[in-house]
């Protein structure tokens, strides 16, 4: 059963570690601001000579790919600081509940990328002149919530293993994700990769969403045979992430790793 | 008594290596029960089985009479555990730390209650210090606050005093005495020291090899080492007193020409220092060192009991 009083526990931890981790804040925050910096100005210096929406793509790509990369990011690391401080199993003999961690990071992530999408795509508005909002409100929203669950299956999927098998995959936690971000189009359109990445880019729910929000930038549609194959493709991969979650998490606690699972 | 805790029949696997073997015990109402055994005896494994953080092959584990694999989150509500192989979360604070585990327990008045406790252990001074910055006697003082944040029945302790100085060591445990007294709080206790298992437990529970080969009071267990050693100082003929002994068939070992020390039953002491007295052996000095938990301990590490 999940219990408020627990969420707001990992919460307030969560909410602790971010304030007195310099490590979090350069990776989320900085990384971000640092990124939008670097494709701003790629972004300005390919819209000289071109004139339509394309160069715009980089921008876009970044701060949605961004909203991936910082809630997968929050869910996966809070849990190596409770590993690296050996507190994990401390909080797990507590009534704490799978759920109540899961929902809590849940909310921790979202919260941190929605506050850091929105300081970048004001600082991109006024110091590039790209408005994120140019996609269409609802279709921000729904590009937001795909990703959000994407980026909450693989977090989900990434603390299994580090449940299951401790340190020795901690790289896994923040380095991961980016392989996705070529596979996945982020900031071109699909068309550009080979043929046979393009069908393997396409069991990726961010594929799709990437693809309509690009469309949505030009045109202001929505594409709703994308958006409604990336739902369903996110729907069912948190589905497998979950079985396989509780598959690593069974495992790590009857080969005695999980209370192992420290420093 | 009301049993707090009741195990029966437990057993853990590690692919062909049973960890524990088919083990059975309660834990009373207001009881300390001592957890012993020699290293990989299955105590660890044991209390990680009990807290659920490791998976059980068989057996049951019931907390006030409810059974621990469904009611996990009950049984956990009332318990709490604390652990020197185990800390907080060193970056945030002391005081931050306790927040975090008020609201795991769902206390209600979360700063009220860290306060409290937080006098009784006077360590209103670490509270805005980072946990990694204070000393490992300061941080076992920490943990045992966070394992009373929920007023538990039951505290599971697994080597609480271990990496800690005599002195430190010594002030826990007489905190955990009077919480006990206190509290009327059951404690499962596991440690390799003998004399504070003697200190502070009720009861007994001997490991090895997964095994539970011995409960007693610390007293009983002591009591099945029948060998005692008598040492004698003593005013008279060395050759005399080596010809009785060796008449009695005892072990003995001369010191120097006027001391020796002997194994005995505990109960033939009387009798053999009346026996030398009547001899005519006048007897300066007498020592009797009796068997104590360690010789217990070394007696199944070495595997010379039974």
């Amino acid at each position: 059963m999940v219990n408020w009083s627990r969420i707001k526990g990992i919460l307030v931890q969560e909410y602790y570690i971010t304030k007195r981790s310099l490590e979090v804040l350069v990776d989320l925050p900085l990384f971000s601001f640092i990124g939008l910096i670097l494709f701003g100005f790629i972004t300005n210096f390919l819209s000289i000579s071109n004139k339509t929406n394309e160069p715009k793509y980089l921008l876009l790509g970044l701060i949605l790919w961004e909203v991936i990369r910082i809630t997968q990011y929050s869910m996966s690391v809070e849990a190596m600081w409770n590993v690296w401080s050996r507190n994990l199993s401390n909080m797990f003999v507590s009534p704490l509940t799978i759920w109540d961690y899961f929902i809590a990071q849940m909310i921790s992530s979202v919260s941190k990328t929605i506050i850091i999408v929105l300081v970048i795509s004001v600082i991109s508005y006024f110091m590039f002149s790209f408005n994120l909002l140019s996609v269409g409100m609802l279709n921000l929203l729904i590009y937001f919530i795909n990703l959000t669950i994407f980026a909450w299956t693989t977090g989900i999927l990434i603390l299994g293993f580090i449940f299951r098998f401790g340190t020795r995959i901690q790289s896994l936690a923040w380095g991961i994700i980016f392989l996705f971000q070529p596979l996945t189009a982020a900031a071109f359109p699909l068309s550009v990769l080979p043929k046979p990445l393009q069908t393997f880019a396409l069991i990726f729910p961010p594929t799709y969403i990437f693809e309509a929000s690009r469309q949505s930038l030009n045109n202001g549609s929505t594409n709703w045979g994308y958006v409604n194959t990336a739902f369903i493709l996110n729907v069912f991969y948190f589905i497998i992430a979950i079985v396989v979650f509780y598959f690593l998490f069974k495992k790590s606690k009857d080969t005695g790793q999980f209370a192992r699972n420290e420093g | 008594m009301k049993n707090i805790l009741e195990v029966r029949n437990l057993v853990k696997n590690y692919g062909s290596y049973t960890a524990v073997d088919d083990i059975s015990f309660d834990v009373p109402k207001g009881k300390v029960i001592g957890f012993l055994g020699p290293n990989g005896a299955g105590k660890t494994t044991t209390i990680q089985v009990l807290l659920g953080i490791t998976l059980a092959n068989g057996g049951s584990i019931k907390y006030f009479g409810k059974d621990f694999f469904k009611n996990r989150e009950d049984c956990l509500q009332r318990i709490n555990y604390i652990s020197s192989f185990n800390s907080l979360l060193g970056r945030i604070s002391v005081y931050e730390n306790l927040i975090v585990f008020a609201n795991l327990y769902s206390i209600e008045k979360p700063k009220k209650k860290i306060q409290e406790l937080v006098e009784y252990f006077e360590i209103e001074s670490l509270l805005n210090k980072r946990y990694f910055d204070i000393s490992s006697g300061q941080r076992t003082r920490v943990n045992l606050i966070k394992s009373l944040l929920n007023g538990p029945e039951l505290i599971l302790m697994d080597e609480p005093t271990a990496s800690l100085d005599p002195d430190i060591a010594d002030k826990l445990l007489t905190l955990i005495e009077n919480l006990r007294k206190t509290k009327n709080l059951s404690i499962l206790y596991t440690s390799h020291d003998m004399a504070e298992v003697t200190r502070i437990c009720d009861e007994v529970i001997f490991l090895d090899k997964g095994k539970i080969i011995a409960k007693d009071t610390p007293l009983g267990l002591t009591k099945r080492i029948s060998k005692a050693q008598l040492k004698i100082t003593f005013d008279a003929d060395k050759n005399k007193v080596e010809k009785y002994l060796k008449n009695e068939k005892l072990n003995f070992k001369f010191q120097t020409k006027n001391s020796v020390i002997i194994d005995s039953k505990e109960d033939l002491i009387p009798k053999l220092i009346f026996t030398l007295s009547k001899e005519g052996v006048w007897m300066t000095d007498i020592e009797i060192k009796k068997p104590t938990l360690e010789d217990f301990f070394l007696q199944v590490a070495r595997k010379k009991y039974g």
